[in-house]
């Protein structure tokens, strides 16, 4: 089960990262804490698919990373969403809304 | 260019990795304890949350672009280092590999260069010789006339071009020692369609023919270097041939030689009587088919010629033409066996791969533990079937590079060792494209080795593969699928070792069975040489010709005579064993019986000197031997030897019968009275079975080119200088070549033989040397793999006899299936070979039996070795062995 769910998040896992990341400077356990927080704990971002996408994301180039203090004062690595991956996200918003309207109108229709 | 600056910052990214997974972990621990959570009880939820770092941090590597190429590194470096870590292993695999690739490669070369390559001349492929064939001389392939070539150029419309040339030998004068020198006569055209150019000067144009102007030459580059040193200024220095001045034009290009090793070019003027001469089969003609047109359309065009030929000229008879792409008639006689060989050599190759791929199976089963432990620390499938990959990829190119080196050897070996007259040998080496073929040809092999073991490895389950090793049921099952499949390549390698070694026993007993042929003569203490175009015979054929030339001869057998160390001197107009026979049209017989046969007969004839017979030790049946009374004054004589006797008259007793080997102006047959009868004797090859033969007298006929025969006291090795110089002492244009004994003649004459027995018993050797290598392999494997369960045994009280029988029975079965397979497959294949045999059946039982009893006695000891250590197991060791 908690396989078909990480499955299920892979498309969708970048553009909700890249809109946490959107928000400022970031970094990766925030970004898990985040996720799980605004959707009320529906998703639970596990380590194992988070810290690959972040990686495939800064290597893409819609991510850039830098080290600087945390809040507690440990170093850590920071995210920030770069101009390539506002258009990257906002493409994937554009796309995302046409599919959940799709989605949702083929479910009305089929009541 | 994250990835690339990655690649090369390896250390620090994976630093960071480490810093930012662990921070991760902290935080969360933190926030844990922060909402009330024990310590402990924090650091365990998170660690198991987390499952484990290091397939995370290898999920992350993995998700990165310039991963590929990194990790190839990677696997690169590791691969080097296991093969380095099991040099014994990798030093077998690799000259495996390098054997099998080098000789496949070395031959592959040889019949590239020499059957495949498409001939050096421009559109050869499209080039075809034609010939004629006539009722009279049914075996041969003869040249064409003058009004043949008119009527193809004018009427093969498939033809794009047609011209015609003559082979001659003519004796070189002027600088340095008198030389032969084979020249082309050519017609127009020639150059045209053969696609030439002249690097100096110029080639014959069509007005080169005409009479009073037709004394030019082309020479080839060799030509120019050696004799003219290069000279730009060649052209207008001349050219004495046959003592005849020709004017050098031209200098054809670098390489460039036609028909076979030809060092000049001179055009062809026929006289005004051969040009209407319908039986004048003189000219090698080679047409070029238009582009697009097929073979099938000339033929049916060349016959129509002959049809209307034949109509025109009743005097030639049947007559038909033949036509075969130029390639197939410069090899015809060299194909088959290189066929051969080259089969041989992929037997070789398929010996060494299934000895690599039992090697790599057993290594791989070997290190299912080592992968198992990769698996469980993170690696991926994929990463796992890679590596496999990458390794036998490796392994296969260190192969191959050394099969290359190999290669070249081994083409320079055949260079060595090939007859001289090979066709084409000179443009054999190792090519690029071969080069291309053989890397390929090892990755193949290295990828097709490597991904059975590494997909079975990548395909297990972590889990059993640790836990196994404890003799666990499933442990048992993968290993007997293992030694089942290894079976099956001891089986296919025995196999085909079994068809090789049958192969080169078959090709060694014909080379024997021809070196002990009696040839019917005396081979001991007999020099021969020869003088081509005997120098002092005048060149015009006048009413005193016979005489003068007999005179001539006289001097030169007396000359030589004379010699210290030499017994006694004859002459034939053709070499003995040099596989030549001249047959004469429009022999009859008087008396002779009905042929047996259909088919036309026909007899080889001879022109020798008196004491001919006696010089060779050929025993006279009946009557006598040509004298020096049988000369010109005197009625023609021929002696015959048994078999024409037999054949045309059905007894032996046919002295004083008589036969016409040639007609008079006037058409009418010239009688010659047989005096005697000579045993037969294998004058033109050993492996040819005597033909019937006649022979007269040299003293009564003309003679083109001599052929000496000296019977020495002492070493007739140390005499051959002697009379070369004693030679060209009396006669300073005189060349002298193929000076040899005659048994290095013979040795000579049997160089294809030769050639092949040596390299099928080097693939044998080879093929079989692995075939050994490998049954040892899959042997000491399953021993090893057994020695717990051989413990058992003993413990309940096996005998260490009933061990031995174990193991040898079960390594030994596949051995006898692939001698039985062998034999079978080999009593096909040979039968393929049968017409390069001498003395020797293709299915020759001894030969088989003796192969079988080889193959199945060392592979025995194969077996033993390993299984005499299986002895040898404690039991206690054995048992607690892991």
């Amino acid at each position: 089960m908690a396989q078909e769910k990480s499955e299920f998040l892979k498309g969708t896992l970048d553009m909700l990262i890249l809109k946490v990341v959107a928000l400022g400077p970031i970094h990766g356990y925030a970004i898990s804490q985040r996720i799980q927080q605004i959707s009320k704990d529906f998703f639970q971002v596990p380590q194992g698919s988070l810290y690959p996408a972040l990686h495939r994301l800064e290597d893409r180039g819609w991510l850039s990373a830098d080290w600087r203090e945390s809040e507690t004062g440990r170093d850590a690595k920071f995210y920030t969403l770069t101009r390539k991956g506002r258009r990257q996200l906002e493409t994937e918003l554009v796309y995302w809304e046409r599919l959940s309207d799709a989605v949702a109108m083929i479910l009305r229709t089929a009541e | 260019m994250h990835w690339l600056r990655r690649l090369f910052r390896k250390e620090h990214s994976e630093k960071q990795l480490d810093a930012e997974l662990r921070f991760h972990m902290e935080r969360q621990i933190a926030d844990f304890i922060a909402k009330g959570m024990p310590p402990q009880e924090a650091r365990r939820r998170v660690r198991l949350d987390f499952g484990g770092l290091e397939p995370i941090k290898q999920a992350t590597r993995e998700s990165r672009r310039g991963h590929l190429l990194e990790t190839l590194f990677q696997d690169l470096r590791y691969a080097s280092r296991m093969l380095r870590k099991n040099l014994g292993f990798t030093i077998a695999a690799a000259i495996t590999l390098a054997l099998g690739i080098g000789a496949n490669t070395a031959i592959f070369s040889i019949v590239n260069a020499s059957i495949l390559r498409p001939l050096p001349y421009k559109d050869s492929a499209r080039i075809v010789q034609i010939s004629a064939h006539t009722a009279m001389f049914p075996k041969f392939s003869l040249g064409i006339s003058w009004l043949n070539l008119d009527q193809i150029r004018a009427q093969a419309s498939s033809l794009e071009l047609t011209s015609a040339y003559s082979e001659t030998d003519k004796t070189l004068t002027g600088s340095g020692e008198p030389t032969l020198l084979s020249v082309a006569s050519v017609t127009d055209g020639f150059f045209e369609e053969l696609g030439v150019t002249s690097q100096i000067g110029r080639l014959l144009i069509p007005d080169d023919a005409k009479a009073g102007q037709n004394f030019v030459a082309v020479i080839s580059d060799s030509l120019w270097q050696t004799r003219f040193a290069a000279d730009p200024n060649v052209p207008g220095k001349t050219l004495v041939l046959d003592k005849q001045p020709y004017t050098i034009i031209g200098v054809a290009a670098p390489r460039f030689t036609f028909p076979s090793s030809e060092q000049a070019w001179i055009p062809f003027s026929p006289s005004a009587a051969d040009r209407q001469n319908a039986k004048y089969f003189m000219l090698q003609t080679i047409g070029k088919l238009r582009v697009g047109e097929k073979p099938e359309k000339l033929n049916a065009q060349l016959d129509s010629i002959a049809q209307q030929f034949m109509k025109d000229h009743p005097e030639v008879g049947v007559y038909r033409f033949s036509s075969e792409p130029l390639l197939s008639s410069s090899v015809s006689d060299t194909r088959d066996a290189f066929l051969m060989l080259l089969a041989a050599a992929t037997f070789v190759l398929l010996i060494a791969c299934a000895n690599l791929a039992s090697l790599l199976l057993a290594r791989g089963s070997g290190r299912q533990r080592e992968m198992a432990l990769r698996a469980a620390l993170g690696a991926s499938r994929g990463r796992l079937l890679r590596q496999g990959l990458v390794e036998s990829c490796l392994l296969a190119l260190i192969g191959g590079v050394l099969g290359i080196v190999l290669a070249a050897q081994g083409v320079e070996l055949f260079r060595a060792i090939a007859p001289p007259d090979t066709s084409r040998l000179s443009e054999i080496s190792v090519d690029s494209t071969l080069l291309w073929f053989s890397v390929l040809t090892s990755l193949i092999a290295g990828v097709l080795f490597g991904i059975v073991p590494a997909r079975r490895a990548s395909r297990m389950d972590p889990n059993e593969a640790l836990k196994e090793g404890t003799g666990s049921n499933l442990g048992a099952a993968r290993s007997g699928r293992q030694s089942r499949l290894g079976n099956a390549l001891v089986t296919l390698e025995v196999a085909l070792a079994f068809i090789l070694v049958v192969g080169s026993v078959l090709m060694t007993l014909t080379l024997s069975r021809l070196l002990h042929q009696n040839p019917g003569f005396r081979t001991d203490h007999l020099l021969s040489f020869d003088l081509p175009q005997p120098a002092g015979v005048p060149s015009e054929k006048g009413k005193d010709y016979v005489k003068q030339q007999s005179n001539h001869l006289r001097e030169i057998v007396e000359k030589v005579r004379t010699i210290p160390g030499v017994v006694e001197v004859t002459t034939s107009d053709h070499g003995v064993l040099k596989g030549m026979m001249m047959q004469q049209g429009g022999l009859i017989v008087d008396g002779a019986i009905p042929a047996p046969s259909k088919e036309s007969r026909n007899a080889n004839a001879r022109y020798v000197y008196p004491d001919y017979f006696h010089v060779m030790g050929i025993p006279m049946l009946r009557g006598r031997e040509f004298s020096d009374r049988d000369n010109g004054d005197t009625d023609s004589k021929v002696v015959v030897n048994a078999a024409m006797a037999q054949e045309y008259w059905g007894t032996l007793d046919v002295v004083g019968r008589r036969l016409s080997a040639s007609t008079d102006d006037k058409g009418k047959p010239t009688w010659s009275e047989v005096i005697g009868v000579v045993a037969d004797a294998r004058e033109v090859a050993l492996r040819d079975e005597p033909s019937p033969t006649y022979f007269l007298s040299a003293l009564q006929g003309t003679v083109g080119s001599l052929h000496l025969l000296v019977r020495t006291q002492t070493d007739p090795d140390a005499l051959g200088t002697t009379i070369s110089r004693q030679i060209w002492a009396a006669y300073p244009d005189q060349p002298v070549t193929h000076l040899m004994t005659m048994s290095r003649n013979i040795s000579e004459s049997l160089g294809d033989e030769r050639l092949r027995s040596v390299l099928l018993t080097v693939f044998a050797g080879i093929g079989f040397a692995l075939a050994l290598v490998g049954v040892y392999g899959v042997v000491s494997y399953s021993v090893a793999k057994r020695v717990q369960e051989i413990g058992i045994r003993m413990a309940l009280g096996a005998a260490p006899r009933d061990v031995l029988r174990l193991v040898i029975g079960q390594g030994f079965l596949p051995v006898v299936l692939g001698v039985v397979i062998g034999a079978v497959a080999a009593a096909a294949l040979t039968r393929l070979v049968a017409s390069q045999l001498y003395g020797v059946k293709a299915s020759d039982p001894p030969t088989f039996l003796g192969a079988a009893a080889l193959v199945l006695v060392v592979a025995l000891i194969a077996c033993c070795i390993p299984a005499r250590r299986a002895m040898r197991v404690d039991p206690m060791v054995a048992l607690r062995y892991e």
